[in-house]
């Protein structure tokens, strides 16, 4: 009786011991053994080789600018010091991915990976290989940006020290934020591209980001990047792309519009609020869909020498109510062009006509490109303020 | 298994206390004789030869024979009141009334006690062993030749400390009296506060050999039965040589002495004290003792401060909230950074773990062990601060402040992020003095499970905490209420302290028998003044 008790209280003891060593110690991992990779470039060429690029943050360094023996050395133009550049190739991402135990002295760490960088060249390729790769880890973030490289590799762009930010991946990924924000430019997620690659009639789209070379003092030459245009996919490869005013468009058909600006020949408008909704209607065959944005804005700029007025209001009202259209109908022929579904028409009349989309689906392609799209756009231009007069009078 | 340890040692302490009150049960009590002389030479036996055990001989009135000795402990006693209300008339002012000497010396007793004596309180015993307890605590005991009896009167006077200003529990707008070493102040302190006749103060010696004055206080009808009956059950069931300080009736009577958490509370003021009585507590005074215990105790108790029920109640709400942060991260904080850097850095925002992976560079310990290093660091200067010589303070504070938290940091041995979490953490854990012990403890234990397991086993022990907070039991209350079990009512004291006039009854979970505390409806409101009937 006594000894079974022992044994009880022995057993116990050694149920609570031995967890510890039984669980967790493989998964802990300092952050000194670690190499944050704050970027990721994809490349592929036409052998099939994949090049995967790490952007990776050099910590001690980062320490040395914001800490007290910094600001000895100046840091200018091209320096990368945060960061460091490692490339391996192999025959799949994942493949040239795990080569990094041949080099390294820390362990890639992805989970704060902003920015996926594809290539020009590879992207026209497909991406799936990759796609398939960032999914089934469960290391990588579904809120980590694609961004398709202007230029031909993704290795590119990611040695290019842009102004303040010394780790460049992070500084690009706020680049392309801001230009969302201000509704350039769309700002894409990992898991975005997946939903809209899920959907079949969906293209995915994708920022891209290049770069331009700047004249600075002394006459030096400096390179930065710059967000220059969406691209547009098909499937996994990319088919087109959308320049500054079609990307634009794109982005009010789809309601995507936060704050921004809208310039016609004769003022500057900044837009305060803006909302849209895309309204299919079905009739036999033929797809109609309505594109109603309803905007309201700030006058704040004029350019001409009038007396700001009601009827003048009105005028500017209009104005930028063309623009609008005009944007969002440049982006509508290039997507016509290309052939490609950007803005989620089919997912429109899928939702509305749940029967008849059974029927559509498979000739979508042969439908799009003589889909009737129809532009509403009403504005609202308010607080003009107290400065009704023209400065200067013709 | 704890359950299994606390009964084995229940079990040897009741046995072994059996033992012991069979052999008080066999000593038969002594009792006086009536020769003085022997009655003497038994108590000169008893006290021994202690020089502070003053035996005076004398003749009891100027002019008579008969003889008398008074007995009393020098330096307990007062020594005016002796010499002049009870020397100076049994020596001089009783000739006036010499016819009455020659009466049956039996009746002098009566009479001394009646007609000659001017002190308060006088009792007469015959039993040997009550008049050395009654000298041992500054009485004064009066034998006569040829009485059975002894007159025993309270001459109780020796140097005390003033009633100081509280120095463990500081209150601003509260008042600024404390308890003192001397029960008899203390229980005066809670008679000033509460006039009630039914406030009672129960009182029993415990101790083999110190005697220690035990006060059970409470108010008659308010405080229930059972618990006063329960307080005194274990009481009672205390069987120890000396009571040096509440402490040792503390973990003699609490309810499970194997916990971190005190199930006993423990407080300097006589208004926590009173106010604790009245909601329907008991309290515990300890002559010697200028601490007083209250029972039962709950968790969210160590949260209240006097200051919250003096103070406005929105501001009082808000340091509330404060505590229970500050009581979290005191427990907490350091795990959760040992488990996010070692275990899942992709919880930090980017810039954060940027920055933190930048302080960590070049560390040459694992940050579970730094932080256990500057945690016990830190409790080795609180150690050190508290317990040496006051004069040495300024060199520990220059020492551990400068050396050991600027050095370790610019040296390279620990990272400045973990300085400013155990920093915080230290500070944090002093909101909430009652359960600072028991955080510290747990501080550690969580740090470690962070070191092997991360979040996943903070999780696992903080469940296990949890569940050992609502198995307690304080005097039979759940530790937890009212929070757990549900009681609604109680909750206005409990995240928020509702205004005075909305707690209009006691705590309904102490049940107590007078639930009303108050009458309802005493919000104040601006005088309703009618129209058209306006001054002037």
């Amino acid at each position: 009786m006594k000894r079974e008790k022992r044994i009880k209280i022995y057993v116990v003891i050694l149920l609570i011991i031995m967890p510890g060593f039984l669980s967790g110690c493989w998964d802990s991992h300092e952050l000194n053994k670690l190499s944050i990779v704050s970027g990721l470039g994809w490349d592929i060429d036409n052998t099939g080789k994949v090049t995967m690029t790490y952007q990776s943050i050099i910590p001690s360094e980062i320490k040395g600018s914001s800490g007290s023996n910094g600001g000895g050395e100046q840091k200018g133009g091209s320096q990368l010091s945060a960061i460091q550049l490692n490339q391996d190739t192999g025959s799949s991402p994942y493949d040239a991915l795990s080569r990094y135990t041949q080099h390294a002295s820390r362990i890639p760490y992805y989970e704060h990976t902003q920015i996926y960088l594809f290539g020009k060249e590879g992207v026209q390729r497909g991406i799936y290989p990759f796609l398939d790769t960032q999914a089934r880890n469960p290391v990588s973030r579904p809120k980590a940006l694609m961004v398709v490289s202007a230029e031909e590799k993704a290795s590119d762009i990611l040695g290019i020290q842009d102004g303040m930010e010394n780790i460049q991946a992070f500084g690009m990924a706020a680049e392309i934020k801001l230009s969302a924000t201000f509704s350039k430019y769309p700002e894409v997620t990992v898991l975005q591209f997946q939903n809209r690659l899920l959907s079949k009639t969906t293209a995915p789209i994708a920022p891209m980001v290049g770069i331009f070379e700047e004249t600075g003092p002394e006459g030096k030459k400096i390179r930065r990047t710059r967000v220059v245009g969406t691209a547009v996919f098909k499937g996994d490869r990319m088919i087109g792309q959308l320049n500054e005013r079609e990307s634009s468009g794109l982005l009010w058909a789809i309601n995507e519009i936060k704050i921004g600006f809208v310039m016609i020949p004769e003022a500057s408008m900044e837009i305060v609020s803006a909302k849209s909704k895309i309204v299919p209607e079905l009739q036999g065959d033929q797809v109609k869909i309505t594109i109603e944005i309803d905007e309201e804005s700030n006058l704040v700029e004029y350019r001409g020498h009038q007396d700001i007025t009601a009827d003048l209001v009105h005028e500017l009202e209009k104005g930028q109510a063309k623009e609008i259209e005009s944007q969002v109908r440049a982006a509508v022929e290039k997507s016509f062009a290309l052939d490609a579904d950007v803005f989620g028409f089919g997912e429109a009349v899928h939702r509305k006509y749940k029967k008849e989309w059974k029927d559509l689906k498979p000739r979508w392609d042969d439908i799009y490109s003589r889909i009737e799209v129809l532009v509403k756009v009403k504005t609202h231009l308010n607080e003009i303020g107290d400065v009704n007069k023209a400065l200067i009078k013709d | 298994m704890f359950r299994l340890l606390s009964q084995k040692m229940r079990r040897y302490r009741t046995s072994s206390s059996d033992n012991q009150t069979q052999a008080k049960q066999n000593a038969s009590p002594k009792y006086l004789s009536k020769n003085l002389e022997g009655n003497l030479q038994v108590l000169r036996e008893e006290l021994g030869q202690s020089s502070d055990v003053i035996i005076r001989d004398m003749k009891i009135s100027s002019n008579s024979d008969v003889d008398g000795a008074v007995i009393y402990i020098d330096g307990l006693v007062d020594r005016n009141l002796l010499n002049q209300d009870i020397l100076q008339p049994l020596m001089f002012n009783l000739q006036v009334i010499k016819d009455n000497v020659n009466q049956k010396q039996s009746k002098l007793i009566d009479f001394i006690k009646s007609s000659v004596l001017t002190v308060g309180q006088i009792s007469g015993t015959e039993d040997i062993d009550t008049v050395i307890a009654g000298v041992l605590s500054g009485h004064t005991a009066i034998l006569i030749e040829g009485v059975t009896q002894a007159l025993l009167i309270d001459t109780k006077g020796w140097e005390t400390r003033n009633v100081d200003e509280p120095t463990n529990e500081v209150s601003i707008r509260g008042p600024k009296d404390s308890f003192n070493e001397t029960l008899r102040t203390n229980t005066a302190l809670l008679r000033r506060k509460i006039r009630d006749p039914r406030l009672t103060f129960q009182s029993l010696q415990i101790g083999e050999r110190s005697k220690t004055d035990v006060t059970v206080a409470y108010i008659k009808g308010i405080t229930p039965d059972h618990l006063i009956s329960e307080i005194n059950q274990r009481l009672k069931r205390i069987d120890t040589d000396a009571i040096l300080d509440i402490g040792y009736i503390e973990q003699f009577i609490e309810d499970s002495p194997l916990s971190l958490f005190p199930t006993v509370g423990v407080t300097q003021r006589p208004d926590v004290v009173a106010a604790k009585i009245l909601e329907g507590r008991a309290a515990i005074l300890v002559d010697g003792s200028p601490m007083a215990l209250t029972m039962p105790f709950l968790f969210i108790e160590g949260f209240q401060n006097p200051d919250d029920y003096y103070a406005r109640p929105f501001f009082a709400a808000a340091i509330r909230w404060l505590r229970l942060l500050g009581f979290t991260l005191s427990i907490y904080l350091p795990g959760i950074f040992v488990s996010l850097k070692a275990f899942h850095p992709e919880l930090f925002p980017a810039p954060l773990l940027v920055s933190v992976a930048a302080a960590r560079e070049g560390l040459p310990f694992p940050v579970a062990l730094e932080a256990i290093l500057m945690l016990s660091l830190f409790e080795i200067l609180r150690e050190a601060g508290l317990r040496m010589p006051r004069s040495l303070g300024p060199a520990v504070s220059i020492v551990g402040a400068l050396v050991i938290g600027q050095a370790a940091v610019s040296a390279g041995l620990v990272g400045a992020p973990m300085v400013i979490v155990v920093a915080t953490t230290a500070i944090a854990s002093f909101l909430v003095v009652p359960y600072a012990d028991a955080g510290a403890l747990l501080r550690f234990l969580m740090t470690i499970v962070a070191g092997f397991l991360g979040l996943f086993g903070m999780v696992i022990f903080q469940l296990e905490i949890l569940s050992h907070l609502a198995a307690l039991r304080s005097l039979g209350v759940p530790y937890l209420s009212p929070v757990t079990p549900l009681k609604l009512r109680g909750l206005k004291d409990v995240f928020i302290r509702a205004p005075l006039w909305a707690m209009d009854r006691r705590p309904e979970f102490l049940d107590s028998s007078d639930k009303r505390r108050q009458s309802p409806g005493q919000m104040p409101r601006a005088p309703q003044t009618k129209p058209g009937k306006r001054e002037g």
